[in-house]
């Protein structure tokens, strides 16, 4: 086990290494002078001197790689260029938006994908799996900002149920809640099409197995076995994909919160481009490529504490 | 207490798996149903517990505690799981939830169907696991079934299957998957749990030994066919069907027994192959001209019942 | 599963080929320049004139679409085949040397998928300035590792296979058997895993042009377009129809090519789903 462990873990701190070179390299080293970049070609030598200066760009390109990455794993991401304060203190205003939208959307995602995925295995080959399945292979093909419009369109603009977007703040509960409605649901129907298929396929792999007509025999009832002994084995192929979601729910997130102007970490990430606010948006390149990296760590992690043998194989 | 009237099993294709079978057990009874591969036996049993496997067209009657259960009423069949008649498979890894703790699983039915809360199934697990001879059965509770061997994972699907006190335990070769020593006591352990429990057996084999040992009446299975019935000891010492004949001749001696059954001369034709007649024609030593076309009557016979033409003590 | 399968192929093709019909036509005929402002005609119902109508600049529809599909088109194709053709060469690589060089491959490729696409080509829009060849150099970079892990996994098992042993018996180059045996033996799940990233590729560059970081007024795009409709939504909602139509189109045209490929030739073959 602790091998194991020990092993996983270097192999996660090198993957994070590695892909900050690789965000540092692509935001300071391969465009060239990121002065010319901040101020644009019409800026004076003397400005860009100046901005250099006071980003410390001057410095050679393996000291200022160490400067990075040393504020950062001590929480200082720099100044931001545009907003003239601390990166991190953006980030910590913006985070608990981001956070909710993708706990939420994640959550219902994985609700909507194991309730469709074991229904479609409990009626395999019947109509209710073909429905399923159809939905599920439109909801690959849906771009998430497009249905995120069409939602618009029905429960904002025809039916007014809904706001069409912005965010009220935290201050009036259920007016946030109203306006993280559309967002999670648009999140979650794309992302659960595919965690459905392979929900899906996972159950019915389980379900030719001998333990599932032992509780069968036991006179349990279906949705009980469905649940109980059925899922739970199918959970390894689901977790690793519930893990390379979290790739497809950070770009998710980032896209749906420029649909819905929700003020958090995407639009952040947008607004900074727009401004050519390099630092900041290096420093959120970073954290979201750290979350993608995080989640498939923790997805190998978590395979030890669903199989009891892997435990016993790993001590 | 469960009977089947001309109970009838066929292939999506229109084969016949099994064909017009009368069975009934009465409480307490211990039957063993012997055959080769083939020959319909997990079909009959699991028509008995209503889980046919889907796409298999069943016909005919089952009746339950004197109530009509159609195969496809799911609801009806789940009320009597367990309860009424349980059934254990055999290969008893497979058999069992990886993820789940032994205690946990044999718990589970309790929980269920009986109301128990979480301690007193425990408690009742515990008792199980005691009754089915699982040594060390606390310390086994919090195992899981990759911990235990196969002689043990099989007595915790024991202990599961009584868990409501069924009337019937359906045994489906439960020993095929263990070795010699071990099947031995499985056997055993099976007769006293019946003989305590009041508890009718069906037990399904090829070890047409560890029939004779287990079981006082038998049901001789070809070719989706019930051939030959009677007492154990009777019909096995004095077959009247040429295919029970051909079974007993083709047995090892006791010596060196092996727990996969010579075949009679011949295969075992595939569904689609099978004779209209009597399904043992073309393998059978004292075919008739009519054995192929014409589908034998029951007769009595001096040990039971027989499907042949042409029953009797001959040579095969 | 298997009685779908051509069903599967065949609804993938037809809408692939429509979308592609759509894309070429596009390049010698539209009914009107997809440019072409008429601000008279702005919203134009759908007519005999402008089949779907027309947009805010009186711009035509269909004209829009069919340039778009071009457009999107011309993305996938070129950054597909630049990470496939990469992508390939790589893993063709790893298989044969093995050792350290597929190590370092392959775990280079791993780092490939710490970023997701869509993340991918927003740091590059950031650092080089948005258009539509950063979305291809970010999508064929972004391919790069998916080819060569497809590629290695599939060559790894050919280099086991007799005649590659006879091949180097008779002392032909690594070089050589990789070109002539191996390469022409993995062709399935590489085109299996481009049919499928084609769809990919479809989505992030529409999303990225939705988001302004790919094709920049006045090139023709879905997502650009769609981006556009957004602003207009009370006004004119089915400005918003279309664009997202097309896009679903192709890439539920691939997808189901790509899937239905994939079934008939190795059901294991390893999936990407789009970013
Ligand atoms: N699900 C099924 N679909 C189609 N045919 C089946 C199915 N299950 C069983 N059969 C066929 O029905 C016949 C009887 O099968 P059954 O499993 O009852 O035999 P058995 O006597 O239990 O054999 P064994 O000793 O090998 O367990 C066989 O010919 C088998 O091929
Ligand atoms: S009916 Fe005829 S073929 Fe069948 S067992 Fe009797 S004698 Fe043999
Ligand atoms: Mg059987």
């Amino acid at each position: 086990m602790s091998y194991f462990l020990a092993r996983r873990i270097a192999g996660f701190v090198l993957t994070l290494w590695a892909v900050s070179i690789v965000v540092f390299a692509v935001m300071n080293v391969l465009p060239g002078d990121p002065a010319l970049t901040i101020l644009g070609l019409d800026s004076t030598d003397e400005a860009r001197a100046a901005l250099r200066e006071r980003l410390g760009l001057d410095a050679p390109v393996v000291q200022r790689y160490l400067a990075w990455v040393g504020g950062a794993l001590r929480g200082d991401l720099g100044q931001s260029y545009s907003f003239g304060v601390a990166v991190s203190g953006l980030i910590a205003e913006r985070l608990p938006l981001t956070v909710s939208l993708a706990i939420s959307g994640m959550t219902l995602t994985v609700c909507l994908a194991l309730v469709m995925g074991l229904t479609a295995a409990a009626r395999h080959g019947r109509a209710g799996d073909w429905a399923i399945m159809l939905f599920s292979q439109l909801g690959i093909a849906v771009p998430v900002f497009w249905l995120s419009m069409l939602l618009v369109l029905l429960f904002a603009v025809k039916l007014r149920w809904l706001p069409p977007g912005g965010f009220p703040g935290w201050s009036d509960p259920v007016a946030a809640a109203r306006a993280l409605v559309l967002p999670t649901v648009a999140l979650a129907l794309v992302q659960s099409a595919v965690l459905a298929r392979v929900t899906r396929s996972a159950a019915l792999e389980v379900m030719r197995l001998d333990f599932v007509r032992t509780a069968r025999a036991s006179g349990f009832a279906p949705g009980h076995i469905m649940w109980r002994h059925v899922l739970p084995n199918a959970l390894v192929p689901i977790v690793t994909i519930v893990g390379l979601q979290f790739a497809g729910l950070v770009t998710g997130t980032i896209v749906i919160e420029n649909v819905f102007y929700l003020p958090g970490l995407g639009r952040l990430l947008f607004q900074s481009i727009a401004n050519r606010d390099l630092v900041t948006v290096q420093a959120l390149v970073m954290l979201f490529a750290a979350i993608v990296v995080t989640a498939n760590f923790l997805v190998d992690i978590a395979y030890v504490l669903i199989d009891p043998r892997l435990r016993a194989g790993r001590a | 207490m469960i009977a089947l009237h001309n109970l009838t099993v066929r292939t999506t294709g229109g084969h016949v798996a099994v064909r017009g079978a009368d069975l009934a057990i009465q409480p307490g009874q211990r039957l063993g149903v012997v055959g080769e591969s083939g020959s319909g036996k997990t079909l009959l049993a699991l028509s008995m517990i209503g889980m046919v496997p889907e796409g298999l067209q069943v016909d005919g009657q089952v009746l339950v505690k004197g109530e009509t259960i159609a195969a496809d009423d799911e609801r009806a069949w789940r009320r009597h799981r367990a309860r009424t008649m349980a059934m254990i498979f055999q290969e008893p890894m497979a058999a069992l939830n990886p993820l789940v703790r032994v205690g946990d699983t044999v718990a589970e039915p309790l929980r269920l169907h009986l109301g128990l809360d979480r301690a007193a199934a425990r408690k009742r697990a515990l008792d199980l696991f005691e009754e089915t001879g699982i040594p060390q059965a606390r310390r086994r509770l919090g195992q899981y079934p990759h911990e235990l061997s196969g002689g043990q994972r099989q007595r915790v699907l024991i202990a599961l299957a009584l868990a409501c006190d069924p009337d019937l335990l359906i045994a489906d070769e439960p020993t095929t998957a263990l070795d010699a020593q071990v099947a031995l006591r499985i056997t055993d352990l099976l007769v006293r749990l019946s003989q305590d429990r009041q508890m009718a057996l069906m037990f399904i084999s090829h070890d047409l030994a560890a029939v004779s040992r287990t079981t006082h009446d038998i049901v001789v299975m070809y070719g989706g066919d019930i051939v030959e019935r009677g007492q154990t000891v009777r019909v096995l010492s004095d077959p009247a069907h040429p295919y029970t004949q051909g079974l007993l001749a083709a047995r090892p001696s006791l010596m060196h027994r092996e727990r996969r059954l010579p075949t009679i001369p011949g295969t075992v034709p595939q569904l689609f192959a099978l004779p209209p007649g009597c399904r043992f024609a073309g393998r059978c030593a004292r075919e008739l001209p009519q054995c192929v076309g014409t589908r034998p009557p029951v007769v009595a016979t001096p040990t039971g019942q027989a499907a042949c033409h042409l029953p009797g003590a001959g040579q095969t | 599963m298997n009685a779908r399968l051509p069903v599967n192929i065949l609804i993938g093709a037809a809408l692939v080929a429509v979308v592609m019909f759509a894309a070429l036509l596009s390049a010698i005929w539209t009914p009107y320049p997809y440019a072409g402002i008429d601000v008279a005609n702005k919203f134009a119902a759908p007519s005999g004139a402008h089949w779907l109508g027309t947009d805010q600049l009186g711009r035509d529809l269909v004209s829009q679409l069919m340039a778009a599909a071009g457009n999107s088109m011309g993305v996938a194709v070129v950054a597909v085949g630049i990470g496939c053709s990469i992508g390939t060469a790589l893993g063709l690589l790893a298989a044969a040397k093995g050792g350290w060089i597929e190590e370092l491959i392959m775990r280079l490729s791993d780092l490939g998928f710490a970023f997701p696409a869509l993340l991918f080509a927003i740091m590059l829009a950031a650092a080089f300035g948005p258009s539509l060849s950063m979305v291809v150099i970010a999508i064929a970079f972004i391919n790069i590792p998916t080819f060569a892990r497809v590629t290695r996994a599939a060559a790894n098992q050919i280099w086991r296979r007799e005649y590659v042993f006879a091949a180097r018996a008779a002392g032909m180059s690594t070089f050589a058997i990789s070109r002539d045996h191996i390469l022409p033996n993995i062709a399935a799940p590489v085109i299996v895993q481009a049919t499928i990233e084609f769809a990919v590729a479809i989505l992030v560059e529409a999303a990225l042009s939705y988001l302004g970081l790919g094709a920049q007024p006045p090139e023709p795009s879905w997502g650009r377009m769609l981006a556009e409709a957004q602003t207009l939504m009370y006004l004119a909602p089915q400005l918003a129809v279309w664009p997202g139509l097309c896009i679903v189109t192709a890439v539920l045209g691939f997808g189901l090519l790509g899937d239905g490929l994939r079934d008939i030739s190795d059901p294991r073959l390893a999936r990407r789903r789009p970013a």
